[in-house]
């Protein structure tokens, strides 16, 4: 049913299209699909357990649509959802267990093609110059078998790949440059620097033990937090900017995010927030008592998600930044781990 | 065994003349058996011991003998790979397995990999339902699946050679020589079992891939009487497989595993008078490899190597009540890619008693305590009984208390390790009914467990996995066990069935666990008419609850028929036909992990 409905939806918008393409103006926005203006949260399941999802939320939270990779195409998802990336009108599914990426239509979640092969535990993914980029894992144990497979977005195959200092985790761009984030569980203290028009590791730049969150500001600059350190970087120069220690309250950061001049991050059960001119992580946080698997900031908005027990659904709450105060929760799927604006 | 559990209760009708023979009987259950307890202190206990027959016509792990031959519940990652069963609605490391009275839980995760014991090296698989950490110690709580080797002090020398051959190339060969006469035995077998495994997935066009397997075991039993009353037994089994681990639906993989199980025992048996004693030397050797990619050298590993000595004297006060008292002290020395080399030093005192206050009642008292370098354990005990209503009719009862120590996982892994870490204690009761008429046998069992301090691992605050004394849980069920066996000139037909209902819930949560049936339920028939054997075994489970979802429930059948050649020869030997998944069913009993589709074995046994 859900099918047969969906295809009439593309098929009018399809027609839709067509007939108003020349007078644009006038046309009334019509929704790309049925997956727009909200929010998507991908599910990584139980690691082996094929058991990862993708639920789209309303932004108000009031709406949930659980499981709709599996609803519109009518086939499992896979193993272990990472990350979603994006360009234009797709999204990319990293599915780090099963090996594979699924691309779908970012409104519809029609699949439009599956990468699965090149792929080793792959995590993140990152778009420069009309390529993907793809941190690969490779084996757990050997540590010369990391790397990152380039995609060639047209064709969605692999078609190239470039070895990473260590473990490659997540991975920012910046117009020809991307920046990979290596290192994990306390090993790698470096961020790769990789010309995306050359496709060659330029550079790597040594920061805090473990870097866990990539941000870029507005002025550009990349921020990376670590279990050491949160430090700024000028991605013109690739130099450090300014380096900011850890303090007694926050000693286990993660989940860097920007919004309005200030950062804010999860540390231990808090949520904190620092203004991006400041020379010290604050010492108070801002919300207590919550446990984030993922978090986001927008807009004076918080989007946390609790994984729970890793057992039972998790949910993802709002939170009003002005009062700090909860607005409303969704209950979601196995293991919500993050969260994307679409 | 059961035989023997028979002609004791028989023998308490009688009086002086039956006296002797019970006796005796005692006395060679102490020289045969490995393990006479579970005959001696068992009378409100659920104990079925499936016989030769059954575990030959059910080659060759335990899972598949298991699954259709009792009330456990499996769950099975693919044909042949890992195996975790569970007893009444409990997990995995909450059933324990006990080689020839030594519980054999590996001490990194607490469970036994039932695909990983191969049945055709031993003479008797008993499977005792309930609670028995007093007699078996750690995991015992659901139950306790029991391989026995048994000495046979009788002028034989047999051997038989076993060759099997089926889909999926898989190859079984099996060889066992027994010899004896009245003061020395010797029994030893090997077997090996290689398999592609390559089965394919029902409604897809795939195929399993990443499956492929192989085992051996080797088993060496002998017994030698030094004195009149003096026995000294050795007991040695091992085990090398090499599994390569097959993926699911949805992820592929290219793992492999590697283990290896040692086992000795040195036993020596005294008898003098009402006094027997035991004195039992034990190495366990357990270690495994795992490759995440069998392309390359890189694996993780753990090991762990146990010495333990066991003192068992029993005292027969008088023909209606006796004693015995076990202590046991152990040492494990640990070690491995995630938790460095652990050491824990054990030691436990039990004490049992059995007492047969009328010819209609019997009953045992038991009680054990254990020290352990790591952790506190809770004082258990345990009584059962039954009573005999009529000459077809018994009643059967028992309550006990019961645990499950941490593993080595638990308590030294990194990082998450936790010391803190207690037991986890159970509490059960059951009551049985056993209805034994000519043709038909009936068991009916209820129980109720419960089980407080499980533990599990959770992320802490900082992510960081790890495992504490969380949940309480309650199991309370059902099962029923029908036998029907007649003969009629030569033809002979044996219907047996069993049925289980079982409720197992998170106390917090309300919920039923996940991954128990509530009902499942088997059948056999087998029909034998002169050297024409024939069987049908069908396994019906239920739906069940995984994470988040639930899983479709299944029916799967197996049959076959053997004829018997040269029956009276020298050299005797059959030939068997075994259809698995008659019906090819796609099934799953763990999600996204098919079983195997229709498949085909033959099989022959030649004996001389």
């Amino acid at each position: 049913m859900k099918l047969n409905k969906l295809l009439l939806l593309t098929l009018s918008i399809g027609l839709t299209f067509t007939s108003c393409s020349n007078d644009d103006d006038d046309a009334p926005v019509l929704p790309r699909g049925d997956y727009e203006n909200g929010l998507l949260i991908s599910h990584e399941g139980n690691f082996g357990g094929g058991n990862a999802s993708v639920s789209f939320v309303s932004f108000d939270l009031n709406t949930v649509e659980n499981n709709i990779f599996n609803a519109v195409n009518g086939e499992l998802l896979g193993d272990t959802a990472q990350s979603i990336a994006f360009n234009g009108d797709f999204a990319y599914i990293i599915l780090n267990v099963s090996n594979k990426i699924e691309v779908v239509n970012r409104f519809t979640f029609e699949s439009v093609a599956t990468i699965d092969t090149g792929l080793s535990n792959p995590r993140y993914m990152a778009v420069s110059n009309g390529k993907g980029y793809v941190t690969n894992w490779g084996d757990f144990t050997p540590t010369d078998d990391d790397y990152l497979a380039v995609i060639d977005l047209t064709t969605h195959t692999i078609i190239d790949t470039i070895s990473t200092s260590y473990l490659p985790e997540e991975i920012i761009a910046q117009d020809d440059q991307i920046f990979v984030a290596t290192g994990i569980f306390g090993f790698g203290n470096s961020v790769d620097v990789i010309n995306t028009v050359t496709d060659t590791l330029e550079e790597s730049i040594t920061v805090g033990n473990a870097p866990n969150s990539l941000q870029l500001d507005a002025e550009g600059d990349l921020w990376v937090l670590s279990s050491e350190n949160l430090i700024e970087i000028n991605t013109t120069t690739n130099a450090i900017i300014k380096t900011v220690a850890l303090n007694s309250s926050i000693t286990a950061p993660s989940k860097l995010n920007f919004d309005s001049g200030n950062l804010y991050l999860f540390s231990e059960g808090a949520v904190y927030k620092m203004e991006t001119t400041a020379a010290t992580l604050p010492e108070t946080a801002e919300i207590e008592g919550v446990s984030f698997y993922d978090m986001n900031v927008s807009n004076g908005v918080l989007y946390g998600l609790d994984a729970k027990d890793f057992q039972s659904a998790g949910t993802l709450t709002t939170y009003d930044l002005s009062s700090n105060t909860e607005i409303n929760t969704a209950t979601l799927r196995i293991i919500p781990g993050e969260v994307y604006f679409n | 065994m059961k035989q023997h559990l028979f002609i004791l209760i028989i023998s308490i009708g009688f009086c002086n003349f039956a006296q002797a023979q019970r006796d005796t009987i005692q006395k060679l259950d102490e020289v045969f058996l490995s393990d006479s307890k579970l005959v001696q202190y068992t009378a409100g206990i659920k104990v079925e011991t499936l016989n030769d027959s059954i575990v030959k016509a059910n080659p060759v792990s335990l899972t598949g003998l298991l699954a259709f031959n009792s009330n456990l519940y499996f769950k099975e990652n693919g044909f042949g790979m890992v195996s975790s069963p569970s007893f009444r609605g409990t997990n995995a490391s909450q059933t324990a397995v006990v080689w020839n009275g030594i519980n054999i839980n590996s001490q990194l995760n607490g469970q036994t990999d039932f695909n990983t014991i191969n049945t055709t090296n031993f003479n008797a698989i008993d499977i005792r339902s309930g609670g028995g950490s007093v007699q078996y110690g750690s995991g015992a709580i659901g139950g306790s699946i029991h391989l026995n080797n048994n000495l046979e002090f009788t002028s034989h020398f047999d051997t038989q050679l076993r060759l099997a051959y089926g889909s999926f190339d898989t190859r079984m060969t099996n060889m066992s020589s027994s010899y004896g006469n009245s003061k020395f035995t010797i029994n030893a077998g090997v077997a090996y079992v290689d398999s592609n495994n390559d089965y394919k997935y029902l409604g897809t066009d795939r195929v399993n891939e990443n499956g492929a397997f192989n085992t051996i075991n080797f088993n060496l039993n002998l017994g030698y009487f030094i004195s009149e009353k003096d026995v000294l037994k050795l007991y040695h089994q091992n085990y090398n497989g090499e599994r390569e681990f097959s993926g699911t639906l949805v992820a592929p993989s290219n793992s492999k595993f590697e283990d290896e199980n040692y086992r000795t025992m040195l036993e020596w048996t005294r008898i003098s008078g009402a006094f027997s004693s035991k004195l039992k030397a034990v190495h366990l050797n357990e270690r495994f490899k795992f490759f995440e990619n069998k392309a390359n050298d890189f694996f993780s590993f753990g090991k762990v190597s146990t010495w333990l000595f066991n003192h068992n004297l029993n005292y027969r006060v008088s023909n209606r009540l006796q004693f015995r008292s076990i202590l046991e002290i152990s040492r494990f020395d640990g070690g491995g890619s995630s938790f460095g080399n652990p050491k824990r030093n054990a030691f436990s005192a039990t004490v049992l008693m059995n007492h047969k206050p009328t010819t209609r009642f019997e009953y045992n008292l038991n009680l054990r305590k254990d020290v352990t370098s790591d952790f506190e354990n809770p004082f258990l005990f345990s009584v059962d009984g039954a009573y005999r209503v009529s000459n077809t009719y018994a009643i059967q009862f028992n309550a006990s208390k019961n645990f499950r120590i941490p593993t080595f996982n638990d308590l030294y892994w990194q990082p998450g390790g936790n010391l803190n870490l207690n037991p986890e204690q159970s509490y059960q009761i059951d009551l049985g009914h056993t209805l034994n008429a000519k043709a038909i046998n009936f068991k009916l069992n209820t129980y109720y467990i419960r089980t407080e301090d499980l533990i599990q691992w959770r992320p802490d605050n900082a992510g960081v996995w790890m495992p504490i004394n969380v949940a309480s849980a309650q199991s309370y069920g059902a099962e029923l066990e029908a036998h029907y066996s007649v003969s009629y000139k030569l033809n002979k037909f044996s219907l047996r069935g069993r049925y289980s209902y079982t409720i197992s819930e998170n106390l917090e949560t309300q919920s039923q666990l996940i991954y128990v049936p509530i009902h499942k339920g088997n059948i056999a028939f087998a029909y034998n008419r002169k050297l024409f054997s024939t069987f049908y075994q069908h396994l019906f489970n239920d739906a069940v609850f995984i994470i988040g979802d639930t899983l479709e429930g299944f029916n799967v059948a197996n049959a076959g028929f053997g004829y018997q050649f040269n029956k009276n020869g020298k050299v005797q030997y059959d030939i068997n036909l075994r259809i698995q998944n008659l019906y090819n069913k796609n099934y799953q009993n763990v999600a996204l992990r098919p079983m195997p589709n229709r498949n085909y074995q033959i099989l022959t046994t030649i004996k001389f």
